[in-house]
């Protein structure tokens, strides 16, 4: 207590420094000769306080027409390129660990994964978006967290804490995380990083990134090239049956991504290529005698055409074609036989039309459709084969669309739904309306969304007896904002989430087989609550979220036994402190704190093979980075900094009762990050 | 007391020395500039069938945008004319206007307005969206990205016998034809 009360008034102090360096600009333009062209790109209001700038600005996740953040029909979290610069973060969950209510814990096989409002979204629950691309694997529908996205390529992350199902489809059930990256015209040049980190006993990290960007005419070309190679821990990891291996060379994160971009007038092409490759020992229950690969492995292609039509051009036609191929969650069976042969590769081949037609300014209807097939091939050197019988599946999706939106004086209103049919599993439809208002400072929204988990190839794969049907969930969401002032807001929500037949993993004992099957329910209700102060000497963000899981159905194996309220691995109670100040010209220091409170979960066996489970005292996440840029060399950025300051070895639960011992995550590390931007010297073009 | 609260208690009190160091200043406010900017245009693009004597550009009610239009007055000129701000209390002062402007929060005195000059050649500018549906000649907009645009009303202008110039029809809107319960 008295270290985190220290800390708090670390930062008090270094407030106070810098709110006597605010500064005003003089306004001496004038704007009496501009001409009408001229007046009608200009804005209703005074020039924006960086902090309405922040809360003015589009998002594009929430809704499929652009809303500001205040009137998007979701409960929204905007984190910004200068903030993941500013904190230092080292990879993505450093980065979503500080937006309320999301947390980690560990899946099988050394793999972390997202969880929200108390609530495991790793299988199909979170959709995680880079530059409109699906990351999520097509075989099990996770995302693998862990040094594996390029964090230096990021321009903005728009975080969905509530469902995006009406708008993304089914994986999309509780969250949308939607990475952008920084466009032709946001890089105009080149830009270099390099990061090193030391953990206490282990490399923490090396990094290279190299981004380029450039505009020639109506011609945009992005390139994007992540090398990340990394340790998890460096702490030893021990298994339910009490077997210890230090993690150190024994927990790799390699990854290398390739993202190409271009844009010609109305047409775009997108390519990623995303190589992660991990290195594990943990394996499902029993470590491994000595560590084996695993790998993930995805190609994703899109092309995209906007027409803009009409003499008030007021509709546009978007038609889409995506192709995505994966080998995700590879293991090849070596001499040694350490692991098995694990090798299925699967193809997603997508097209979509939407139209989006402004019948008024304030009036917008969205229309349109989506077909998918899927082929997934099974490459594994043994006689496995699919719930077909056969080394080959395929399943074809067709979904349907509509939103409305309708911009009155008193309240936005936004009504929208998606009709999905598949050919194995059958259909699901999730309507969803939404109404939104902002008055000068006040805003609220009430959203009521219905949405759903599309079962993955492996759940259709390994369906039990009974079927595989789509989970289902209902959500219900508040939330209340207060401009305190032109540099500072605070936010509010409540939720409720009810999840009716989640689709569950299990292991039948006596066939000795995986599978799944829709079981029970699931859910939390709870609060988020959120304070923001920007200005010219930097920032300060606090929130605190919580969550309930009493009164709401559980799924045996998430739930702890002792504390209805709670779910495994996920702490009720969390709260995160980030913040940049400003130090003269060239410097900046951000300090960031999470803290997670008291979690639980299983962590070995007893005599009669039954799982014990442990209850985790609260940590706390400090960090320090310092930032000097433009200092002696222009473009150049020097950041040295330290994250996990007080050594509190926070540990990845597993958020079932799995039989995976919780998973230490990296000890102390220190820090060094090299930026090095070269701009081009032709006059950038404005979007 | 437990752990929690005391965190609690902190947190609390690290917001609340924040809120209270923080400049009490209002939300974004509106830039009248802008809008007296619009409205010098208007004067410059509309064509009034009598060209002669001052230009009074009445404003109903007490609205900010009063300043920037006496700033206008005192340095421009609409066409040669002399720029005269004046302040409508009541429908009849409308009558001695070429142009005037309706602020939101006084919406509801359209409608006397434009029964009081109807016929005659005064251009009435509404600050608040959709008036130009209810009887104004023009009214502002402002759009998703905070950008200021205005809906001109052409059934509306041609019975006040003004003329609009095609730059302004561009630029512009077109209302009145379709009419939604906004």
């Amino acid at each position: 207590m008295k270290r985190l009360l220290s800390i708090l008034f670390l930062f008090l102090f270094l407030g106070k420094i810098s709110f006597s360096q605010i500064t005003f600009p003089k306004d001496t333009f004038d704007y009496f000769e501009m001409s009408l062209e001229q007046l009608i790109k200009m804005k209703a209001h005074g020039v924006p306080s960086e902090l309405e700038e922040l809360i003015n600005s589009l998002i594009l996740a929430a809704s499929k027409r652009p809303l500001t953040a205040r009137e998007s029909p979701g409960i929204v979290t905007l984190i910004t390129q200068e903030e993941i610069r500013n904190s230092g973060a080292r990879d993505l969950i450093d980065v979503l660990r500080l937006v309320p209510g999301i947390d980690f814990g560990v899946d099988v096989e050394g793999v972390v994964g997202i969880g929200t409002r108390g609530l495991w979204a790793h299988e199909g629950k979170m959709l995680l978006l880079v530059d409109g691309q699906e990351m999520n694997d097509l075989l099990f529908a996770t995302n693998q967290f862990g040094n594996h996205f390029a964090i230096d390529q990021i321009k903005k992350v728009e975080v969905i804490r509530g469902p995006g199902s009406a708008i993304y489809g089914g994986f999309a059930e509780y969250g949308v995380l939607n990475i952008i990256t920084k466009s032709a015209s946001d890089l105009s040049g080149i830009s270099l990083t390099g990061t090193g980190g030391q953990m206490e006993g282990a490399m923490g990290r090396r990094n290279f990134n190299l981004s380029a960007g450039r505009i020639k005419k109506d011609f945009e070309f992005t390139l994007g090239l992540f090398l990340g190679s990394a340790n998890r821990s460096d702490q030893n990891y021990t298994d339910i049956y009490d077997t210890t291996y230090n993690m150190a060379g024994n927990s790799d994160l390699n990854s290398t991504q390739v993202n190409v971009g271009l844009v010609y007038k109305g047409f775009s092409f997108r390519e990623i290529m995303d190589l992660y490759q991990m290195t594990v020992r943990d394996a499902y229950d029993v470590s491994k005698p000595m560590a084996y690969p695993l790998g993930f492995k995805s190609q994703f292609t899109e092309l995209k055409y906007s027409a803009i039509l009409g003499k008030k051009k007021n509709l546009t036609i978007t038609p889409k074609f995506n192709i995505k191929s994966q080998t995700p969650w590879q293991t090849i069976s070596d001499f040694d036989t350490i692991v098995e042969d694990y090798s299925k590769a699967v193809q997603r081949y997508t097209g979509n039309l939407t139209a989006s037609y402004n019948l008024t300014r304030k009036i917008n209807f969205v229309a349109g459709a989506e077909a998918y097939l899927d082929k997934a091939q099974d490459n594994s050197n043994d006689t496995s084969v699919f719930s077909n019988g056969e080394k080959q599946v395929q399943y074809l999706n067709q979904a349907y669309f509509l939103q409305a939106l309708a911009k009155t004086r008193f309240i936005n209103f936004i009504a929208g739904a998606r009709y999905d049919i598949h050919s194995d599993y059958g259909s699901a439809f999730v309507p969803r309306i939404g109404l939104t208002k902002k008055f000068k400072k006040i805003h609220f929204k009430l959203l009521y969304s219905n949405a759903f988990r599309a079962p993955s190839i492996e759940n259709i794969n390994l369906q039990d007896s009974s079927g595989m049907n789509p989970e289902l969930t209902r959500v219900l969401e508040f939330e209340m904002g207060y401009q305190l002032t032109r540099k500072s807001i605070f936010t509010i929500n409540l939720f409720d989430i009810t999840t009716t037949d989640p689709i569950v993993y299990f292991y039948d004992d006596s066939l000795q087989t995986d599978n799944y099957m829709n079981s029970g329910g699931a859910g939390s209700k709870g609060v988020e609550v959120e304070y923001r102060i920007r200005d010219k000497w930097g920032y300060v963000i606090a929130n605190y979220s919580f969550y309930s899981a009493e009164g709401k159905e559980k799924i045996t194996d998430y739930e702890v036994p002792e504390n209805t309220s709670m779910l495994l691995a996920f702490p009720t109670h969390k709260a995160n402190l980030s913040a940049w100040f400003k130090v003269g010209k060239y410097f900046g220091i951000s300090p960031t704190l999470s803290y997670v409170g008291e979690r639980y979960g299983y962590t070995s066996i007893d005599s009669t093979e039954t799982s014990v489970i442990e209850k985790f005292e609260p940590v706390i996440l400090a960090n320090l980075f310092v930032n000097a840029s433009n200092f002696g060399v222009k473009g150049l950025t020097i950041g040295v900094g330290c994250y996990d300051i007080l050594d509190s070895k926070y540990k990845f639960i597993q958020p079932y009762n799995g039989y995976h011992a919780p998973l230490p995550g990296p000890s102390r590390e220190f820090l060094v990050r090299i930026i090095y931007e070269v701009k081009s010297q032709k006059k950038k073009r404005g979007k | 007391m437990n752990k929690l609260v005391k965190y609690c208690i902190a947190f609390g009190f690290f917001l609340m020395i924040f809120i209270g160091k923080t400049e009490k200043v209002f939300s974004q406010e509106k830039d009248y500039k802008v809008y007296t900017l619009f409205l010098y245009n208007f004067m410059k693009y509309v064509e009034w069938p009598d060209a002669t004597g001052d230009f009074v550009i009445g404003v109903v009610g007490d609205s900010p945008i009063k300043q920037e239009l006496m700033i206008l007055s005192e340095t421009k000129k609409a066409k040669g004319r002399k720029i005269v701000v004046q302040i409508i209390n009541t429908p009849e002062d409308a009558l001695a206007c070429s142009m005037i402007f309706i602020p939101s929060s006084k919406s509801d005195q359209l409608k006397p307005i434009v029964e009081k000059i109807k016929g005659k050649p005064v251009l009435i500018v509404a600050e608040r969206e959709g008036l130009a549906k209810k009887g104004a000649a023009i009214s502002f907009a402002v759009n998703d990205e905070d950008v200021l645009q205005f809906d001109f009303n052409k059934s509306v202008l041609e019975s006040q016998s003004l003329k609009i110039a095609n730059l302004l029809v561009q630029l512009g809107e077109l209302v009145g034809y379709f009419i939604f319960p906004i």
